[in-house]
């Protein structure tokens, strides 16, 4: 992919501390390359949802900079750029499912016309059409992580973030997902993911951050991290990873 | 590979153009959220509020002695809509901020290039169209039911109904960013709002009243939106016109200037 334009996603000392004296994220740096699939892995509370949500202007980060494609994080440019599927499943109890989709291509400044229009290819794509009329809180699980990604998808971003896209579903919709953010990110679309199949990450991403503690603790192909922990797989990586931070 | 994968790949250097604007957008959302709930979100407040000037007005009223030359229906009408007006902002407000914050879905609006103030003014909006259908469709009802024939002062009527629609919108929207649980989004509706809109004397004269608990009346913010509803539709009431649309719109500004305070400081999120 092409390197020539400006960093997909570039981190600067991020800081996050909550309001209750939580520090989630400590003085972070990370870039991702144009074009890259970026896999960010890491135990519960290791501090990727809250560094999603900065990138995301869900949450406010405490100190540091965050520039998308050359934009600072909060400005137009940059929030029409990044596409978001968060962990939970979090839609507007109000509107109908394709409705969703299109209130959600709006808010990108997208005309009615587009939008109703990419709203029908994507459910047509995710396989819900069937339910365009119904409320999402009636749709199943699996069904709904389709939903929240064709959300992501709608307004065509540059950067795509998946927050843990394929927890609790199905071993087939799994590699249909895979099978789509593949074929997502071979034509341009950055992709940084978060997940806890290990083996997956290793297959699909060219790149690979350990984030612990809210600290990046190392980060590399699937191929130079494994013969820097002389491991057989990412998950060996992860685990001597893990149990050399608890150890130190 | 579909269509989905295969477009085009998005210019990252081009600003944003919007085809639509995502501030008209929400604004849409947020009409078509209540009106998709709109036996509960319209019917029953206009309905609640022509119930108080048929019972109140019509039957009891027939008991009561005119006050300052009107009909006893005639005197509670105007209250009754503010009352009605800021009763279905508070809610819309806050239902529609809680249950965002709550379900999580407000990540989608922060992180769109949705900018904060147009947020809030989005919010805002809708509870002001709420407040507008209601208060409408009160007055329709209402006004025949009380034999008012036309509004008296209707600069005043306009400008202090547009107040009250903002003071009421505003009230909601801040406590719906402040709510922590639907317990409290409720105890705020019946233990604050409810209690000053009855002690705001939409019911009575502030003249009938011995000065101690006029002057509590007269602290009660509740009091200068029926004043002002009251002295546009029929011309006089317990205050001048300047001093009840000069309160009004202090206090409209006043909850404008917190509620920005609440958006741009970003104090909802995380």
């Amino acid at each position: 992919m092409g390197n020539a334009g400006p960093a997909a996603l570039s981190i600067k000392g991020l800081r996050k501390v909550y309001r209750d004296g939580l520090t989630a994220v400590s003085d972070l740096d990370l870039e991702l390359a144009d074009g890259a699939f970026f896999g960010l892995l890491g135990p519960n509370g290791a501090g990727k949802t809250t560094l999603i949500g900065s990138v995301c202007n869900i949450v406010r980060p405490t100190a540091g900079q965050l520039s998308v494609f050359g934009h600072d994080y909060r400005t137009r440019a940059a929030r029409r750029l990044i596409g978001l599927a968060e962990q939970e499943i979090n839609v507007d109890r109000f509107l109908s499912i394709r409705q969703l989709l299109v209130y959600h291509a709006g808010y990108h400044g997208i005309g009615r016309k587009t939008a109703v229009r990419r709203a029908d290819e994507l459910l047509q794509r995710f396989r819900l059409d069937h339910k365009a009329d119904g409320r999402a809180y009636e749709l199943s699980g699996g069904m709904q992580r389709r939903l929240v990604l064709a959300r992501a998808l709608i307004h065509q971003p540059r950067l795509l973030i998946l927050d843990e896209p394929t927890a609790g579903v199905d071993v087939e919709l799994r590699s249909e997902i895979w099978r789509l953010v593949k074929g997502l990110n071979a034509t341009g679309t950055t992709i940084l993911l978060t997940t806890h199949y290990l083996q997956e990450a290793e297959t699909l991403c060219d790149e690979i951050a350990l984030i612990l503690a809210g600290r990046i603790v190392d980060r590399g192909s699937a191929a130079s991290l494994r013969d820097r922990y002389e491991a057989r797989d990412i998950s060996e990586v992860y685990d001597r990873v893990i149990a050399a931070e608890a150890a130190s | 590979m579909t269509s989905i994968e295969a477009r085009a790949i998005r210019p990252h250097d081009e600003s944003f153009t919007p085809e639509r604007s995502p501030f008209v957008w929400l604004v849409e959302r947020e009409i078509l959220r209540f009106l998709n709930i709109w036996r509960y979100a319209v019917l029953g407040p206009v309905l609640s509020a022509v119930l108080f000037v048929v019972i109140f007005g019509s039957a009891l009223g027939r008991h009561v002695d005119p006050i300052a030359g009107v009909t006893y229906g005639q005197f509670i009408v105007g209250g009754l809509l503010a009352q009605a007006i800021l009763s279905v902002g508070f809610f819309n407000g806050t239902t529609s901020l809680y249950e965002a914050r709550h379900d999580k879905y407000i990540h989608d609006v922060f992180a769109s290039p949705l900018r904060w103030w147009e947020i809030n003014a989005a919010l805002v909006t809708g509870g002001m169209v709420r407040g507008i259908i209601v208060g409408a469709g009160f007055m329709a009802i209402a006004a025949p039911l009380a034999q008012i024939g036309g509004v008296v002062r209707p600069f005043v009527f306009a400008f202090g109904t547009l107040g009250v629609l903002v003071v009421a919108s505003q009230i909601g929207v801040i406590a719906g960013s402040l709510a922590k649980s639907l317990d409290q989004v409720y105890s705020m509706e019946s233990i604050i709002v409810l209690p000053l809109g009855v002690l705001g004397g939409v019911f009575y004269s502030i003249q009938q009243l011995a000065p101690p608990w006029g002057v509590a009346t007269a602290l009660n913010p509740v009091f200068w939106l029926v004043q002002v509803e009251r002295i546009g539709l029929l011309g006089h009431g317990d205050v001048s016109a300047a001093s009840a649309l000069i309160a009004v719109w202090v206090l409209a500004l006043a909850l404008s200037i917190w509620s920005a305070v609440i958006f741009g400081s970003g104090r909802l999120k995380a």
